[in-house]
């Protein structure tokens, strides 16, 4: 067999534009694959995870949209009280765009000490300490930094906020990488409005033997009465719940992923079909010198292998390529999804399309085995 | 004991309501080192009973046994394997892989063999040099001319040292001259290398090239006017083997 293989890739290159066209159209749909594929994954990462299940967020009740969730900040030392309850965070956060966005920027004001006790965030290039001594410091996520193209030592303005880049971070977090942190005090003053004393949310750290479930009844159990009730989730919750319509659109994409793998075994499958009936008499010739019809089938299955393996290839390339360098990620109300690259993914691709070459050549294949060589010779 | 023996072959193709019998109880042998021409009519089946014995077809009732096996009786793959080993085939129109060169083309029967590269390297230089066209080899089908086509399809053909060599019109596509160096070609294949051969052909002067000439007719065979049938003995043999 491997001695045809030299044959085999001939008889692709006499046909170069079609190959072509074949090795490219499977490329793309493979890179949209792997990307809706990473889009979920982003998705996943959010509301799974340890972090997400052992960490609470507390939420102003009935409020969707972190602008109008206002807390009073004082709910924390009453939280901090609770047994089970390590410590608590109030956050402010503050976002451009409320709605579906692919460029919404958020901003987190945390306490920085807060922020470095959790906060899994490793500085790539500046400094915490100017971070935490300036008023106006931020520290932004490697992905916005590319994205805006931002550096230690830049100011930049969004909406009325303004502040100075004083670190680039990169988070094991990958939807933190769009963030941008900024002292509480400071983000509560911005903007004009009087926002002193109020935050976003409560980020409410556990040890380990409390139950989560148990503590967020408790919380909001607690403000039941007011001044401002709460609705109090796991993080992983909280996110869920936060990008519900999103993930019912990812959701949906979904099923394009799907037909994107429909689409290249369609792809695959013409091209195969036409190169065999192209061939009718050559193979036909090949099994009057002696090469047995499964060795045809073989051949044939080797081309469509070819085809829509080079083309998954260069597919799962771009899309790694693309979600690599690009640090895409969607944010709704505050939340924000990045789109990962991952191994898994890749190999996933690459599977799908040797999958698919082979279900792509075996009708052809069969076909051209099992013709009858003596017709098959009169073919012009 | 023949190389190739056909015994009692039937040919049949049913045609809607009515069966074309192109073979009607077909026998006839072939001995080690013979070189036969099949002649007839347009339409007589000449093919058909060379394409049998090539094993590129299946009879509808008879037995062919070439180098003691019953080719018959074979499966698919089986017969494709005792292709690669016994028969070579000069097709009227070369039927070279356009993809391959001269020298690739002729490798081509090799490849289904158990042998090294050297051996194959070895095999083919002796098969290009014997048509001549050694210094075509890296060259592709269409650039070379139908003659030297066909001498690359010769040189397919005998690459294995196959028990039989079969052609089916081989000149039928190509001009007086060409037609003179090719027919020269085959007899030297038979009597220099000693190989066996069995061509159709219609014309009667390629024919005459044979040192058995058969005609076709009717269904039945028929040489030197008379027709062919194989010796009582050999038959009863045949069917005690
Ligand atoms: N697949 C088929 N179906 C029906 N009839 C067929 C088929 N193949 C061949 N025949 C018929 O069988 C007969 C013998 O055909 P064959 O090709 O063997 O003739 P031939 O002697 O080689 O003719 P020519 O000299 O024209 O090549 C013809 O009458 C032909 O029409
Ligand atoms: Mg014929």
């Amino acid at each position: 067999m491997h001695k045809f293989i030299p044959y085999v890739f001939k008889s692709l290159w006499r046909h170069r534009a079609r190959t072509l066209l074949t090795v490219s159209g499977t490329a793309v749909a493979l890179l949209v694959f792997c990307f809706i594929g990473g889009v979920q994954q982003g998705m996943l990462a959010l509301t799974a995870g340890e972090d997400a299940g052992r960490t609470l967020i507390v939420f102003q009740e009935n409020r969707f949209c972190p602008q109008s969730s206002r807390l009073p900040q004082d709910y924390e030392s009453t939280i901090a009280k609770l047994p089970g309850v390590q410590a608590v965070a109030p956050i402010k956060v503050f976002t451009n765009n409320c709605r579906a966005s692919l460029d919404a920027v958020v901003f987190q004001g945390i306490e920085p000490e807060k922020m470095k006790a959790w906060r899994d965030v490793n500085l790539e290039s500046g400094n915490w300490n100017s971070f935490a001594s300036q008023d106006d410091a931020a520290l932004i996520g490697v992905d916005l930094a590319a994205r805006r193209n931002l550096s230690v030592g830049d100011k930049f303005t969004i909406g009325d906020v303004s502040v100075l880049v004083q670190g680039v971070f990169r988070s094991t977090s990958a939807a933190e990488n769009s963030l941008i942190y900024t002292h509480l005090d400071f983000l509560q003053r911005a903007r004009g409005a009087n926002d002193v004393g109020t935050v976003t949310q409560l980020e409410v750290h556990l040890t380990d033997s409390a139950d989560p479930d148990a503590i967020a009844k408790q919380i909001d159990q607690e403000f039941r009465n007011g001044p401002v009730g709460t609705t109090t989730r796991t993080k992983g919750m909280f996110q869920a719940d936060t990008l519900a319509d999103l993930a019912e659109l990812i959701g949906f994409v979904h099923w394009l992923g799907y037909a994107c793998v429909g689409l290249v075994l369609s792809l695959v499958a013409t091209t195969t079909v036409m190169s065999v009936q192209d061939r009718i008499k050559e193979h036909a010739v090949l099994q009057t010198l002696g090469l047995r019809p499964l060795l045809v089938l073989g051949l044939v299955l080797t081309e469509s292998l070819l085809l829509s393996t080079l083309g998954g290839i260069l597919g799962v390339a771009g899309s790694v390529l693309l979600l690599s360098s690009a640090g895409m990620s969607i944010a709704a109300e505050g939340v924000t999804i990045a789109f990962e690259p991952s191994l898994t993914l890749a190999i996933q691709g690459v599977l799908v399309a040797v999958v698919v070459g082979i279900l792509a050549g075996l009708a052809p294949g069969w076909h051209a085995s099992r013709t009858e060589i003596v017709s098959a010779l009169r073919h012009a | 004991m023949p190389l190739v023996e056909v015994h009692n072959v039937v040919k049949e193709y049913a045609n809607g309501e009515e069966t074309i019998r192109p073979l009607d109880g077909v026998s006839l042998t072939v001995d080690q080192g013979d070189y036969v021409s099949l002649m007839g009519a347009s339409g007589s089946g000449k093919s058909t009973l060379l394409n049998l014995i090539a094993g590129i077809d299946q009879a509808t009732s008879g037995e062919i046994v070439v180098a003691d096996t019953d080719i018959t009786k074979l499966s698919r793959g089986k017969l494709a394997d005792w292709r690669a080993r016994h028969i070579g085939y000069v097709f009227q129109t070369h039927n070279l892989i356009p993809v391959l060169t001269a020298y690739e083309n002729v490798e081509l029967p090799l490849l289904l063999l158990p042998m090294s590269s050297a051996e194959r390297r070895k095999r083919v230089g002796i098969a290009m040099e014997a048509v001549d066209l050694t210094s075509r080899a890296s060259h592709y089908p269409r650039q070379m001319s139908g003659g030297q086509e066909q001498r690359v399809g010769i040189a397919r053909a005998i690459v294995a040292n196959p028990t039989v060599v079969v052609a089916d019109e081989p000149t039928g596509s190509l001009d007086d001259e060409t037609t003179e160096q090719i027919l020269t070609l085959l007899s030297r294949i038979n009597t220099e290398l000693g190989m066996t051969l069995l061509m159709v052909t219609h014309d009667a002067d390629a024919g005459s090239r044979a040192r058995r000439k058969i005609r076709l007719e009717r269904g039945r065979l028929l040489e030197n006017g008379k027709p062919v049938s194989l010796v009582k003995g050999q038959t009863a043999q045949l069917h005690t083997a």
